[in-house]
């Protein structure tokens, strides 16, 4: 048998098993459709598994996008060859795998996802964007934070703000306002959206255990991805989280899922919690020793070789200057040679 | 629109009946409107048609300069400016003239969500084909465009517009896409609008909402609108219950008042 595809995700936090939205919505959309063969199997993913024991997927949960086969996060990665980044083309390839996670859905209910999921494109996704990127607060509290203390250590100086400055050109471009900024108008405009979209979900949701009955389909997967970091992340401006928590239907929704497919990331979280703070410094120590004690010498020895150039061997000029006599004596003498 | 403009606008609005000297503007129609605009505009005229409110169309070169938002087509109402479908609908219905008020709230949530879906795939998939495809921006939205303007300004505006929406494809992913993988988005659309429709005479049944008028709005005008190749139209055509439906909105609430 070939290879298993390899899907490469953000590793999570806060009681989630990643961090970032298109992550969850793959993840989430994965296990309902395949079953992940990963190191923190549990039995509702293992049942999926035997169910689907074609070609399953192996999930590599990581921290530095430079990792990833495409550079950004989340990845599939076919065969060792191809690599899809876009949420979308990854969800289009499992379900020309026959993994389709929408199989029981009639084809009117097919639709109403499909207008549920743009319905969250357009309302939510600019207010989470907004929420994690660009309230200077949240982003320098929270987003930045994690980013920085998860990242290896050269990315975490640069990619943090990197990745701002791309959300920031998004929500512009969505928005079609060029000088967009943080501020009370623009916040109070996309929380109106969000909120309005939410309570949208959450009256089609209704007393449902998922938006379509008893058994879960890509919608419940991007609903669950574009809420549960807003219901479970610790930020200090938390208007939409306060308001997410009023709407109980989506909240136990959220939790729901959490625990059917994630009581992994769930358990760890509650146990961890008071010691994730303290853990982060030897946190950074152990995995990436190795790289760092590299990294440390190249440095030196960049230092070193620098210092040398500039202060005494110039033997660069030497070189350039019989590099550049050479040929012409090399020609004359063919030349002698010939005659 | 921000919050605080719209519920001034609505204060007053509520104070106030429609007047008979409505104006909508649009780019011009013969040969500058290009077909997300023109779908656009046209939506906003099926949904105040729905209304039985009055508007008279005008068409103003620089229609998307007047625009508060940018963004066509605009109303002008008394003493306000309204742009684009959603903040229109949120105007009239301060005015008393509500299509949606007979929905309960799932079908509200529905009706929202559909609303969303054809923004997010027709509507972009129509910016798409006119500025990211090659051919026709080259052949036709690039010249309709500039076409009020003298040489090097309607160049520079042109390309500028251009970039502007080939920048907002790239940050939402379909930078990538291909012109073949666009025609499926929007079968996938249409698929799921006739899936709605069924055999209704409107999305929710007897009664039209601001969703025919936005449906019919892009539908209508991608089928009439003529483009370097008719593969966009041909896409639509496949749904017979969608086609009909064009054609009763139109003959309900279009051929009754120019004839």
């Amino acid at each position: 048998m070939a290879t298993p595809d390899e899907l490469f995700c953000w590793e999570g936090d806060w009681g989630l098993p990643s961090v970032s939205t298109d992550c969850l919505v793959v993840l989430e959309i994965s296990i309902i459709s395949v079953g992940l063969k990963s190191q923190d199997q549990t039995t509702v993913e293992e049942k999926a598994y035997a169910q689907f024991a074609g070609a399953p997927l192996k999930l590599r949960k990581m921290s530095n996008p430079w990792r990833s086969p495409s550079g950004s996060l989340p990845a599939l990665r076919i065969h060792q060859k191809e690599t899809l980044s876009r949420p979308s083309d990854i969800i289009i390839h499992l379900r020309k795998q026959k993994y389709n996670a929408d199989y029981d859905l009639s084809a009117k209910e097919g639709a109403d996802s499909l207008a549920f999921i743009s319905l969250m494109e357009e309302k939510l996704m600019p207010a989470l964007i907004y929420v994690f990127w660009i309230e200077p607060k949240n982003y320098v509290d929270v987003t930045r934070r994690w980013y920085a203390e998860h990242m290896p250590f050269p990315l975490n100086f640069f990619l943090p703000g990197r990745m701002q400055r791309r959300q920031m050109e998004k929500l512009r471009l969505l928005r079609g306002d060029e000088s967009l900024e943080a501020g009370e108008e623009v916040e109070k405009e996309l929380y109106h959206d969000a909120v309005e979209c939410m309570n949208l979900l959450s009256q089609r949701l209704g007393s449902q255990k998922f938006f379509f009955g008893d058994s879960p389909s890509s919608l419940d997967a991007y609903v669950f991805g574009h809420l549960a970091p807003i219901l479970k992340s610790k930020l200090p401006n938390g208007k939409l989280q306060q308001h997410l928590k009023s709407l109980d239907n989506l909240t136990n929704f959220c939790t729901n899922i959490l625990l059917l497919y994630f009581p992994r990331d769930g358990r760890e979280n509650s146990n961890q919690k008071p010691l994730v703070q303290h853990d982060s410094g030897d946190f950074d120590h152990v995995p990436n020793k190795r790289r760092k004690q590299f990294l440390s010498a190249l440095v030196a020895l960049g230092a070193m070789v620098s210092y040398a150039l500039l202060t005494g061997m110039v033997s660069i000029q030497h070189i350039q200057q019989e590099a550049l006599e050479e040929p012409p004596d090399l020609q004359a003498i063919e030349e002698e040679g010939d005659g | 629109m921000s919050l605080a403009a719209e519920a001034f606008v609505s204060q007053i609005a509520a104070a106030e009946p429609w007047p008979e000297n409505a104006t909508l503007y649009q780019p011009l129609k013969e040969d500058q409107i290009l077909l997300s605009d023109c779908a656009s505009s046209l939506a906003v005229q099926a949904y105040l048609r729905m209304c039985g409110l009055p508007v008279q169309v005008v068409g103003r070169a620089n229609a998307e300069y007047m625009s508060p938002s940018g963004k066509i087509p605009f109303i002008h109402v008394g003493k306000q400016v309204v742009s684009e479908l959603g903040p229109i609908v949120q105007f009239t219905k301060a005015k008393g003239h509500s299509l949606s008020d007979g929905l309960d709230d799932v079908q509200r949530a529905e009706m929202k969500a559909y609303m969303e879906l054809v923004n997010n795939m027709l509507l972009t998939a129509e910016l798409y084909i006119q500025w990211c495809d090659n051919a026709t921006a080259a052949e036709i939205s690039r010249p309709r465009y500039s076409s009020p303007y003298s040489r090097p300004l309607s160049y520079i505006l042109a390309y500028q517009k251009q970039w502007e929406v080939r920048r907002k494809m790239n940050a939402i992913g379909w930078g990538g896409k291909t012109l073949e993988q666009v025609y499926e988005d929007v079968s996938q659309c249409c698929q799921a609008l006739s899936q709605r429709l069924g055999t209704q005479p409107y999305f929710f049944n007897k009664q039209p909402t601001e969703l025919d008028a936005l449906v019919f709005g892009h539908l209508f005008t991608i089928l009439t609108t003529p483009l370097t190749n008719t593969e966009l139209a041909e896409r639509i055509k496949s749904y017979s219950n969608l086609l009909s439906f064009c054609r009763r909105i139109e003959q309900t609430y279009f051929e009754d008042k120019s004839s």
